[in-house]
Order: C-alpha cells, then structure tokens, then sequence
C-alpha cells in the first residue's frame, strides 16, 4: 500500500503538439519588446494587451466548451500552456484566475445567461476575476470571514472588506465568500455562501496596497451597501466552504506553484553554458532532478483532476514541496552565479533575479500557507 | 506510484508476509539466515523475473518485478532478491543462463594500475557473482570464492564486501552490447525503488508509534511540532515514490535500449539520495531513544537507506554528473527533459 496517490503518466504526443506554436508566439513577442520576462508573472505581471493577444490565438478558455467561447479542449492543454508561459515569464497575470479557477465555477454554478455573457469574454482575454477571501481578520483562519451578504428583495446586500485581492484593481468581477447566515454554534463551515460581484457597482471602493518592492499589484476592497441580484448567488446558500476548499484543492497543484521561479534558472542557464564548475553542476543537478520530480507529481494529479478525482492531500502536499522549491531556486542561482563576475551578468539577469527575490514571500503564503498545508497533510496520515 | 497489483509482486508480498514477520531481519542479523524465505522466493522462480524465456525465466513486465523489490523492501529484506533479480537480468543481457541460486552483481571498470576490485552488496552471503565489465564489452558469471574477499565496514545489514578479481576462471562469459548507462540504470532504478519503499515503511512505524506513545499526558501525535515534522518527511517520501516511479516507468519504456532511461534513474538517485536525511532525521527524532535500540524495528529501514544512498557513488557524485551533461546542452533541452521527462532525443 502507498499513502500517496501519485500514477506516473507519460507525456501525451498529441498534448506535446501544442508547445511549439505557443513556443515561436513568446518568443517573438519577448524579441519585440512586447515583454520583458519576469519571475511570478502569474500573480504579478498583468498586460490587458497581451492577454486579449493571447485570447485571440486561443491560448485562454481551453477548458470549456466553444458554445461559451471556449476552445473545447481540456485542463490538460491548460495545463502545457500555462507551464510554457511560466518558463517564459510572460505578463499572464491578468487572466490567469478567470481562466483557472472562475470560469470552472460559472460552468459549474452560472446562469446560461451569465455564462453566455462572460465566459466568451474571460476566453478573449478581455474579463477578470479577483479572488474574495481573505480579511483583515480571515487569514489561514478563512472560516472567520465576516462580510456580510443579506438577502433583501431583489437580491443579496453586500457589506464588509475583502483584502490581498490581487489584480483587483483591473478585475471586473470578485466571487467572494460571504456569510448569509450565522455560524451554527461552534460549527463555522455552516452559513457562508459563494456570490459573484460585479466589481464596477455602486458601494465598491478598491485601494491599493503596495508590496515591499514597490508594486501595486494586491488592493482593499470594500463593500457598503452593494446590491447584487439573487442570480449572483453560486452554487448551494450555504454551501460556499464545500466550494472553497474544492476549488483550493484544484488550484493547489497547478505549474504556478513550482516553476514560477524557473525563467530565474533559464535566464542563468544561458548565461552560464560552459562556464560552471563542479560545485555548481552538483547544485544543478540537484535542482533539475526536484524539478522533474515536483513536475511528475503535478502532471499526476493534472491527470486525476481531468479524471474527476479531486486528490486534496496531494495537491497541499506538492504546492509545500513546489513552494519550497521555487524559493530555493532563487538561492541556488544565486550561487550558480559565483561562477560568473557580476560585471558580466546581463541586465536581465539582475532585473530578474532581484524580482525573484523581492517576490518570494507570498509564495509561501497564498493559496494555503506552508502550515495549513502540513495540517493538511498531518490529517491525511492520520495524526490529526 | 509503484503498481503492487500485479501478480508477481501479489506473490511476493505474500512470500514476505508468511516468512518474513518483523522478528525475521533481527534473527538475520543475529546470524540466522531465514533459508526458508529465499528458498519460497526461488521455488515460485521469482529471482528469474526479469530473465527471457529463452533461458528459462518468464520474461516478466518491469512494472510487476518492481512492484515485487517494493515488497522486498518494506519487509527489510534479509535476503538478496533485489540483487539476484539484477545479477540475472545482466547475465540475460548477454543471453546466458541465470546464476544458480543467489547472486550478486559487480561493475568493473577494468584494470587500474593493480588487481581490478569491485564493491559488492550481499557479498559475503550470494553464491555467484555476475560481473559487467565496460572495457571488454563483457558479462561474466563467477563463483563466490572465499579466498577474493575483503569483508568492509558497512553500515547496511546487507553487508559489504570487496573482491579482488585475481585469475579467477569465469563461469560462464559473453559479450553484450549493454553500456555502462545501461547497467546503471538499472540499478539506480532498483535501488531508488527500495529506498522509496524502506522509506514508506518507516513513515508508516513513525505514524504508529507516535500515535501511542504518550507524554505530557497525551499522544505525541496531536503535538503540532511532531504533526508539522512528520508531514514534511511524508512530503518527501512522496517524492521520492515519484522520481522512483518515473524511474521505474522509463526503464520498461526502454526495455530494449535502458541506456535511454538513465536520465531519469539518475533523477530519482539524486532526488532520492538528497532526502535521505529529510526522513531519517524526524524518524529518528520522533522515536526518540527508542528508535535507535537493535531491539526496535525503525534501524533496518535507516541504516538500509544510509547504505543504498551511496550505491554506485553518493547523490553528490550523481548530481554533479547530471548537472555537468545538463550544462553543456541547451536550456531548451533542459525544459524538455524536466517537462517531458525525454532527455534523450533532440
């Protein structure tokens, strides 16, 4: 018996297909200057532009069905593009989240006039969705969420603060988890409920937040007194924690939680070709063998998710490992790069390197910190 | 994960599960050899697995024979399955006949400067020994003579054991166009699948023993500091199941040319290697004094995983040798090996 339910899948030559299309398409746009690659692009690197570019060749929306604009393909091509765009370091910020976790949802709990109107629009690049979690007092304790929807005639009346809503400030759309009814006793899983905001209605207030580096990429966002009608609710009333830790459970173990750091590693690759000595192939080697190996953990369970298996513990144990590992990455590069003078270090290099390291904290943190993910994987072994 | 579903490892299991209770690697090493286990083991032709039907075995499937080292390994197999299971898969890669009884494997890399030398795992206990030796192109099968052998310190109960190859008479030789790569990966293979198994097993008796044992009136299980330790040593006996499995999966992809699956037995070696002390450690920690008395169980797994991490060198050696062919290609290639696990073709 093993503990982990990880089955090795080989690589798909169909799936492979896709790579090289996508491949010459980064490539020239990091030729013409469109992009200038970046580590964590996915969180923080948002370019509208080059989102609606990337809709049009149909490289977003490959999961659902073309009658809502999607390409009818499956989470497995998502899965090939979204780790090409990562090695690239491209600006994908902007649409990742509508085109991983949100569309998903509106399929599975939207209206058809709801998914008529934004699904086409998430798969063009065009419409995105910001993640409503958190609060100032709802961190790794989420059940402590106390925004407010209440049911009112024509709808759900929204009052409360969302907070590290990433990309907020360019999203059209938050599903957030809000409580409609009051926790029953000690049981707080009771009484939260999943509703989609339009985030352009009256009574929403969005403030930056701006990260140790400078950026504004996370914001405040307030709700007073926001109306949403009562086909905004998603899913069950009620229901929203089942729905919340499903759907944290999917995004858990996606490329982004492991190789958002790689263009780190390429960028030095190049620079270093020929130039390294032998401490510096043993560190190599040693990073490329936990990649392949955290890549064959997340392909696995790509492979069961597409097959209906929901794998909650394996997915928190491989974004603990994944994490660990992209921020090792950084520091492993940095000591690759002792074999090469600092003055012949290209720009990029630097740029990129800095960026990794004023952007790893939160990689630690977002989507399940490192402890509430060993808590996870502590109850799957049965010690809790 | 390693598929135990098949037949073979189902009879395997089953032999180990009959004749091999956890008093059995203790008596093992107290000098009582459970003969009664190898001789099950043989009589259901297990050791013969991997060899064609040409020469008298069942040509079995990868995927099952690794499934059956699986279950040799978590029982703290104290005899040489794993070895003879590669000792005849070599011979057979020269189409000879597999070895009588138990066997051992040695791989020379031809005379150097005095009598060519090899390290050998279950040396003092297998009755032939079957040698690859790249220089000549060459397998050979030898009697295990007394005389050639230099017992070494070892810290596995399997043992370790230094011949020195002086004017011995092979019993059988041929030439095989196996290279060195070919050989290794399958060894690192077996090797990685036993670690991540012996892993396994002493997860599976930290997880027990912490859920009994009590202090501060109360199970060690629910302190979150024991919690937080043993989820992170269960990460990393994840993976190594992993790069195992790749490992194992990549080799029966190429049975006809294992040179193809070195790369990614080299990957589970170094993987595997570097989490060694990832687990030991909190297994260890989390027994306390126990865990470190002959009396407890816990030391067949560790000390077997400090002895096979340095099996054909130590996972600094190996990730040197990764990283150096890694850093003369393309990065390109890189991605292609790490995304697609193919590290071969261009």
């Amino acid at each position: 018996m093993q503990r982990f339910n990880f089955p090795v899948v080989p690589p798909d030559p169909a799936l492979e297909e896709l790579r090289s299309g996508l491949q010459a398409f980064l490539k020239e746009e990091r030729e013409a200057g469109n992009f200038r690659p970046e580590p964590e692009c996915w969180m923080a690197s948002a370019d509208p532009e080059f989102s609606r570019k990337m809709g049009k060749r149909g490289w977003i929306g490959l999961t659902w069905s073309s009658q809502y604009g999607g390409r009818d393909k499956s989470a497995l091509e998502r899965y090939i593009v979204t780790e090409e765009t990562l090695r690239a370091g491209a600006p994908v910020a902007a649409h990742w989240i509508a085109d991983r976790q949100h569309a998903p949802m509106l399929l599975d709990y939207g209206t058809e006039e709801q998914k008529h109107d934004i699904l086409p629009r998430i798969a063009a690049g065009e419409c995105y969705f910001a993640i409503g979690l958190s609060e100032p007092g709802a961190g790794s304790d989420l059940a402590n969420v106390k925004t407010k929807a209440e049911k009112v005639a024509d709808g759900w009346k929204i009052n409360g603060q969302k907070i590290w809503s990433s990309g907020a400030h360019i999203c059209h759309y938050m599903v957030a988890l809000l409580r409609t009814s009051p926790a029953d006793g000690r049981n707080r899983h009771v009484g939260l409920s999943q509703i989609l905001i339009d985030l352009s209605l009256p009574g929403v207030t969005i403030k930056p937040i701006v990260d140790l580096s400078g950026d504004a990429h996370f914001n405040e966002v307030y709700f007073e007194d926001v109306i949403v009608p009562d086909d905004c609710l998603l899913g069950e009333e009620g229901g929203g924690w089942k729905q919340v830790t499903g759907e944290l459970a999917m995004e858990r173990s996606g490329p982004e939680r492991f190789l958002s750091t790689y263009i780190t590693l390429e960028t030095a690759l190049y620079q270093l070709q020929g130039k390294m000595g032998s401490a510096s192939h043993a560190r190599l080697g040693k990073l490329i063998a936990s990649l392949r190996t955290l890549r064959g953990m997340s392909w696995s369970i790509a492979n069961l998710l597409h097959r209906g298996v929901s794998p909650e513990a394996e997915a928190a144990l491989v974004k603990d490992l994944g994490n660990r590992l992209e921020n090792d990455l950084t520091q492993e590069v940095r000591a690759l790069l002792n074999d090469l003078p600092a003055d012949e270090w290209s720009e990029d290099m630097h740029r990129i390197l800095n960026i990794g390291i004023l952007r790893s904290p939160p990689n630690t943190l977002r989507g399940g910190t490192t402890e509430v993910l060993r808590g996870i994987t502590a109850r799957q072994l049965g010690l809790r | 994960m390693i598929n135990t579903e098949g037949m073979i490892a189902q009879t395997a299991a089953k032999i180990y599960g009959d004749l091999c209770g956890r008093e059995v690697p203790h008596e093992a090493e107290a000098g009582k050899y459970p003969q009664d286990l190898w001789d099950a083991l043989s009589e259901n032709g297990l050791p013969l697995a991997w060899v064609s039907e040409n020469n008298g075995g069942f040509g079995a499937d990868y995927d099952e024979v690794f499934g059956a080292i699986w279950a040799s390994a978590q029982a703290a197999s104290p005899v040489p399955f794993a070895e003879t299971l590669i000792a005849n898969w070599l011979l057979d890669q020269a189409d000879l006949s597999p070895a009588e009884g138990s066997a051992s494997f040695a791989i020379l890399g031809g005379p150097n400067g005095g009598l060519p030398t090899a390290d050998i795992p279950f040396g003092a206990h297998v009755d032939q020994i079957v040698m690859f030796d790249e220089a000549l192109g060459e397998i050979a099968l030898f009697d295990n003579l007394e005389a050639a052998r230099i017992d070494m310190d070892a810290l596995s109960p399997d043992g370790a054991t230094r011949f020195v190859f002086s004017g011995h008479r092979a019993v059988s030789s041929a030439k095989t166009g196996l290279s060195q790569r070919g050989v290794e990966a399958l060894i690192l293979t077996v090797r990685a699948v036993q670690m991540a198994a012996a892993m396994e097993a002493a997860l599976n008796l930290s997880i027990a023993y912490v859920s009994e044992r009590e202090q501060f009136g109360r199970p060690l299980s629910k302190f979150q500091a024991i919690q937080q330790q043993l989820a992170v040593a269960a990460s990393e006996c994840a993976a190594a199941t992993m790069a195992a499995a790749q490992a194992a999966s990549s080799i029966a992809q190429h049975r006809d040319d294992p040179e193809k699956a070195w790369h990614e037995a080299v990957v589970a070696k170094v993987q595997i290697g570097h989490s060694v002390e990832a687990v030991t450690v909190p297994f260890h920690q989390v027994h306390g004094a126990m865990g470190y008395t002959q009396e407890y169980d816990l030391h067949h797994y560790t000390r077997r995983l400090w002895a096979w991490r340095d099996a054909l060198g130590n996972e600094h050696r190996w990730s040197a040798l990764l990283g150096e062919e890694l850093s003369k290609g393309s990065p390109d290639h890189v991605w292609k090996g790490v995304t697609t696990g193919n590290w071969v073709d261009s």
